[in-house]
């Protein structure tokens, strides 16, 4: 099979395991691209990709752009706060008048859940999702479960546990369906406050005490508090969070084997993670982010060649 | 008007041709004649195949948008709606803007539909400006021809308004009704907490913000010893908590949209936002408990929660997009569906024929000689799709166009008028 059974990257509720392993053979082959001297190929010349970034964001704007560079595609990158962009026919209005100028493909951020699925109803261009609301941001599960999979050969059988916000995180959404996708044993770990009442009904495992799920674990992706997308407090103050969820090289120590601490960035030190667990040798976040390139332009160029079919 | 129904079975409880099939003459708007093969030469004479007649259905809340938001319905084109589907008595929210807080909305209503085949009874707000701060001048507009009193989707969220609003109804008899969502737990949400919405990322409303608020409710109609109606219910212990109510003989009342019974959460799937609604859909376990209340008559009212939206307030992301359905035309067929084998037809016909009227206190037609007609003809069993161009709302918003439905009215009489829905 070389072939992905979706035309768009929405979500990974939508994937299947064939496209998955699809994407991570594909990554294979360009992660040895970008490690060449010349990490440039033709693959996607000719084709436009526009980056419409309707929320904040460094490291996956940044990741995609790369991708589409190291492809050779031509891109447009479009950026706007949230608060500016609240309107429905913005997004369409937008979307359309930048498809007017003949994009093939959309790499959207946007602060509401199912804005991919919705724009994927109303244009004819490839969409991918990089993230939305509080719904999915799949190639983000796609390069940790590649990090896993690159760090221990296989996915399947792994237990991993996801720490944090889990209640506001797409990241801990699209994760969860991915791993279990690929066959490992998921667990979730926060606050309570911060724990979807209906999660375990996804066939995860629910803790909260951090020092129970560590000992459970081989991997550990401890999610950032995301602040920004809680709009009435669910812990007192940081400090506490962190007296409850935060990870030292003290607790890392005391467990009674080693883990794998991933973290999809950008890392509040001293919050979730400290700097000794981030820059320590357990750490593969520096790897996920090397990985999100090759994962980006493995899906970039499998949804590019169904637009030629 | 000189009307010959020929050969319809009559859906009345308590009626004593009740299932029977019968002719039924009508000149001018008095039923004239009740009998088997009436044979008049000048009668005009509608028929159809498994003709059903029961007394004029009735629709306990609905929005027409006017004034204020004439671009998603207005008295006229919300009364097509209501006629289409089958009602000759509607009861209008007060969510308009200026929203009905004053006798003035109040008589603009009546005077602006006034001899209408489908009768208009015009709800007030209990605040002034539905802010829930102050009491609306609730006595002016009952004076006026308000039915009821309600803030709509915009339940009285402080206790001591809403215990005034029930006290001071007493002094004329007034109905106070409440939709029951307590805003600090329901805070922003979209739809059903549950499964679905952890699937989708979407913020849940609990089913503990309607409990919460109905549970408060009961306490306050108690402690006023007062009535009180609960409007749009959609949880499973909402049911299980007003029964409780009403069996230690508070005079606690409740509706339920025909949608909620029908839908689940499940339909969100894939983000569409014409299943947006407020209460939203919620659990299979929820829907047979709402059921469950209307056979048992817990819930005595199904009602349509018309709610008019523009595409522009639809067609969007699903977070920014407006609660509700144009229902009117589908209500009948929604609940048919719902019901079917579950609660007998003359038993739920009730919850839109007698029920909502005597609740409101509105006058309850009947079927006999003498007495003016009021009635709605009908065919249970109808298969019917709807079609975009059979839609005479100037909204659109309904997750029923192109879907298959089942029961639908025919005609209605009231007022001398006859109309085919």
């Amino acid at each position: 099979m070389s072939q992905l059974s979706v035309k768009h990257l929405l979500g990974i509720k939508d994937l299947n395991e064939q496209d998955i392993q699809l994407i991570f053979k594909t990554a294979d082959n360009f992660k040895d691209v970008i490690n060449r001297p010349i990490k440039k190929v033709p693959s996607l010349r000719d084709i436009t990709i526009a980056n419409l970034f309707f929320e904040n964001s460094t490291r996956t704007k940044l990741s995609f752009e790369l991708a589409e560079k190291r492809l050779s595609a031509d891109t447009i990158s479009f950026s706007a706060s949230g608060s500016s962009i609240s309107k429905g026919e913005t997004l369409i209005d937008t979307v359309n008048n930048i498809l007017a100028m003949k994009v093939d493909m959309i790499v959207m951020r946007h602060p509401n859940p199912g804005a991919g699925v919705f724009l994927s109803k109303h244009i004819n261009s490839i969409i991918i999702n990089a993230g939305d609301g509080a719904h999915e941001h799949p190639t983000q599960a796609l390069l940790d479960a590649f990090s896993i999979r690159e760090k221990y050969g296989d996915v399947a059988g792994k237990k991993v546990v996801i720490v944090g916000d889990i209640l506001h995180s797409r990241v801990a959404l699209s994760n969860i369906f991915c791993l279990q996708k690929l066959g490992a044993e998921v667990m979730v770990c926060g606050p309570t406050t911060l724990m979807p009442r209906y999660i375990s009904s996804l066939g995860v495992k629910v803790e909260h005490d951090l020092v129970k799920a560590l000992n459970w674990c081989e991997v550990a992706n401890m999610l950032r508090i995301q602040l920004e997308r809680q709009d009435i407090k669910y812990f007192p103050s940081l400090r506490e969070y962190s007296m409850l969820y935060g990870l030292d090289k003290k607790l890392l120590d005391s467990l009674n084997k080693p883990i794998t601490i991933m973290h999809p960035g950008p890392i509040n030190r001293g919050v979730e993670i400290t700097s000794d667990v981030a820059d320590s040798e357990h750490s593969i976040i520096l790897n996920q982010v090397e990985n999100g390139v090759a994962i980006r332009m493995a899906v970039l160029y499998l949804l590019a060649g169904r637009a030629d079919k | 008007m000189k009307l010959l129904i020929k050969s319809a079975v009559i859906v009345s409880k308590g009626h004593p041709l009740n299932g029977k099939k019968t002719d039924i003459l009508i000149e001018n708007d008095v039923i004239t004649s009740i009998s088997n093969n009436i044979d008049i030469k000048d009668a005009e004479v509608f028929t159809a195949d498994n003709l059903h007649v029961s007394i004029g259905w009735m629709d306990m809340r609905a929005n027409f948008c006017d004034p204020g938001f004439e671009h998603r319905e207005d008295l006229h084109t919300g009364l097509n709606a209501a006629a289409k589907g089958g009602f000759t008595a509607v009861a209008l929210v007060p969510s308009t803007h200026p929203p009905v807080h004053s006798k003035s909305q109040v008589e603009y209503i009546l005077k602006n539909t006034q001899g209408t085949i489908t009768q208009v009874f015009p709800m007030g707000c209990i605040s002034q400006n539905r802010e829930g701060k102050d009491m609306a001048e609730m006595y002016d507009m009952k004076l006026a021809g308000a039915v009821a009193f309600t803030d709509d989707k915009r339940p009285v969220q402080n206790a001591g308004l809403l215990l005034r609003a029930l006290q001071y109804n007493k002094l004329f008899n007034g109905l106070v009704i409440n939709f029951a969502e307590d805003k600090y737990i329901a805070a922003d949400g979209k739809v059903n907490e549950g499964i679905t919405s952890t699937k989708l990322g979407l913020k849940g409303i609990p089913a503990l913000a309607e409990e919460l608020m109905i549970e408060r409710d009961i306490y306050l109609a108690e402690y006023a010893d007062a009535p009180l109606h609960f409007t749009c219910i959609s949880a499973a212990r909402s049911v299980a908590i007003i029964k409780k109510a009403q069996q230690k003989g508070l005079k606690i009342t409740a509706d339920v949209a025909a949608h909620n019974l029908y839908f689940d959460d499940s339909v969100l799937e894939n983000f569409d936002s014409n299943y947006k609604v407020k209460p939203p859909f919620r659990t299979q376990t929820d829907i047979a408990a709402l059921i469950e209340g209307i056979k048992d008559e817990t819930i005595s009212v199904i009602c349509s929660d018309h709610s008019p939206l523009e595409i522009e307030l639809k067609d969007r992301e699903f977070d920014h997009a407006g609660f509700g359905i144009i229902a009117l035309q589908t209500t009948f067929a929604t609940a048919n569906a719902a019901l079917k084998n579950k609660v007998k037809l003359e038993d739920w016909l009730e919850t839109i024929t007698r029920n909502p009227r005597k609740i409101l206190g509105i006058e309850i037609p009947e079927i006999k000689e003498g007495v003016k007609a009021n009635l709605t003809l009908f065919n249970p069993d109808l298969n019917w799709e709807l079609k975009p161009e059979d839609i005479v709302s100037k909204s659109k918003n309904t997750p029923f166009i192109g879907k298959k439905l089942n029961g639908k009215p025919l005609a209605i009489i009231n007022k001398g008028k006859f109309n085919i829905c």
